[in-house]
């Protein structure tokens, strides 16, 4: 526990200055004005304004001086303790609303909701489907999913169309949501893309959102290490290899690119460090410049490309 | 603090999170609400009318609604924005929290509107849960009380939390802080700690 920057004798500091003022005049900035020296400049303005001095007050923590409420009354901002403490709430809330606004109005809060709904969706109709399969195999003893090359979602069709009641209803709600996935995968996509544009170029725009949304945000993604973006998503199999010297996560969420999962197996991993690089660095120019940088893209696809050759370290 | 029996409870406008109701007061349940356990484990701090609380880490404002019923004020500050929104809602509704959208490891954030407290309050999910409580503690009054709600698995997964019990304990010692009471919230609450101390009056 690193208290090196806390010791003791700073607190110490402060009780020695509660009881013992010092001498020389200092201001103390509060939300409601500044005090000190035996004189207050109360701060006017609307709600909107107090936000802003408050984001502006730098205190230094050293020699800062709890505030108090008495001094609001001597500076003429309130009339007494109750209306002191409406005054602050209606001040308190107002900021409050803004900061969450401000952090909702980030490009990828919307998407971090969409590509979590996505992946939910996916498991939702997965287990959706496994089920009704097993329902409708209640149903039809003869039954068997073996040896058929029947893909899930014509399983489901043919579970509507050949079921009365309740299954062949939830068959139908499947059905549904899938297609709802589909629209919603696009979406993400397309706005990955836009809020991506580097990123997307090199893994497309759902891998790339599903990345930023399991560093938890733009701004984090664009602060990860490759090495860490390389097996963002390999969480069980990191800790494993962290705590009992399994082999080490090789790919994480970027396995999902094709250019991972083709690669012959004695190459993947290469392929997969060399792509989070490249990956790392787009993140940055995504949230430092926002836009695709095409010389960057080219120079990445060649090289990953010489590496899925596999005639280069 | 209010009891009925065996029951805690608080004495405010109910329906915040569609509490349990008992003789028109608010039931305060410990399986819920950390602060609720220790009140069942051990002494804690008695929560009186003329009390300011600084409270960190103050997510949806469920714990917070209880100690506004009792405190004069309460100070709660909260990070992340889906909580907050619950907070702001809750505020709204009582006269005596002021909610703060900050990070808790930096004070000198919100230093601006905060008063001097009597009893500081801490439930955060952070691995350097004694620095924040020392950090914060430039609010509490001297002879003022610290309410530590160690959340060993948020300092350390791999270490035994008893180990993580201890060095917290050690740290509020050397930064000058008289410890009254630490107890395990078991059953309420798993891996959680609470340690009550005090700031000396000099």
């Amino acid at each position: 526990m690193d208290l090196s920057r806390f010791p003791a004798y700073k607190h110490k500091l402060i009780y020695d200055f509660i009881l013992a003022p010092p001498k020389y005049p200092l201001m103390q900035s509060y939300w409601f004005g500044d005090v000190g020296d035996g004189r207050c400049l109360p701060f006017a303005g609307d709600a909107n304004a107090i936000i802003n001095r408050i984001h502006s007050i730098s205190t230094q923590m050293e020699i800062f001086i709890p505030l108090d409420w008495n001094l609001a009354v001597d500076c003429g901002i309130c009339s007494g303790r109750v209306d002191y403490l409406a005054r602050l709430q209606t001040v308190s809330i107002a900021a409050a609303e803004r900061s969450v606004r401000e952090h909702y109005a980030g490009k990828d809060a919307e998407l971090l909701q969409m590509v979590r709904t996505l992946d939910e969706m996916d498991t939702v109709i997965n287990l959706l489907s496994e089920r009704a399969a097993d329902w409708y195999m209640v149903r039809h003893p003869a039954f068997s999913r073996k040896y058929r090359r029947t893909p899930a979602h014509l399983l489901v069709k043919t579970m509507r169309e050949k079921s009365h009641g309740a299954l062949g209803r939830v068959a139908g709600e499947i059905e549904q949501l899938g297609e709802t996935r589909t629209a919603l995968a696009k979406e993400v996509s397309a706005r990955a893309n836009d809020v991506l544009p580097n990123t997307s170029a090199l893994i497309g725009g759902l891998v790339a959102a599903r990345l930023m949304a399991n560093a938890g945000g733009f701004l984090p993604l664009s602060r990860l290490p490759a090495s860490a973006i390389q097996v963002l998503g390999a969480k069980t199999a990191l800790f494993a290899h962290l705590k009992t010297h399994t082999p080490s996560p090789k790919h994480g969420i970027i396995f999902q690119h094709r250019r991972v999962h083709n690669a012959p197996r004695d190459i993947r991993g290469r392929v997969a460090r060399v792509l989070a690089g490249k990956l790392a660095i787009a993140a940055r120019l995504d949230y430092f410049r926002g836009v695709a940088v095409p010389e960057f893209l080219q120079l990445s696809q060649d090289r990953i490309d010489t590496i899925c050759k596999g005639d280069q370290k | 603090m209010i009891w009925l029996g065996e029951v805690l409870v608080s004495r405010g406008e109910g329906g915040v999170y569609n509490e349990r109701m008992l003789g028109g007061a608010r039931v305060w349940e410990p399986y819920r609400s950390k602060l609720a356990a220790l009140y069942h484990v051990g002494k804690g701090i008695e929560l009186e009318t003329s009390m300011r609380v600084l409270y960190l880490g103050a997510a949806n404002g469920t714990t917070v609604s209880h100690v506004a019923d009792y405190a004069e004020v309460v100070y709660a500050v909260e990070f992340a924005p889906r909580p907050m929104q619950d907070l702001i809602e809750v505020a709204r509704r009582r006269k005596n929290i002021i909610p703060i959208m900050a990070d808790a490891t930096r004070p000198d954030l919100y230093a601006p509107l905060v008063e001097a407290v009597d009893l500081v309050y801490q439930d955060v999910a952070q691995p350097d849960q004694a620095v924040i409580a020392i950090r914060n503690c430039v609010f509490l009054k001297p002879g003022g009380s610290l309410i530590l709600m160690l959340k060993t698995r948020s300092v350390d997964v791999r270490k035994d939390p008893r180990e993580v019990f201890d060095d917290t304990i050690t740290a509020l010692k050397e930064a000058g802080f008289i410890v009254q009471e630490s107890v395990w919230l078991v059953p309420y609450h798993q891996d959680h700690a609470a340690i009550v101390c005090t700031k000396p009056v000099m």
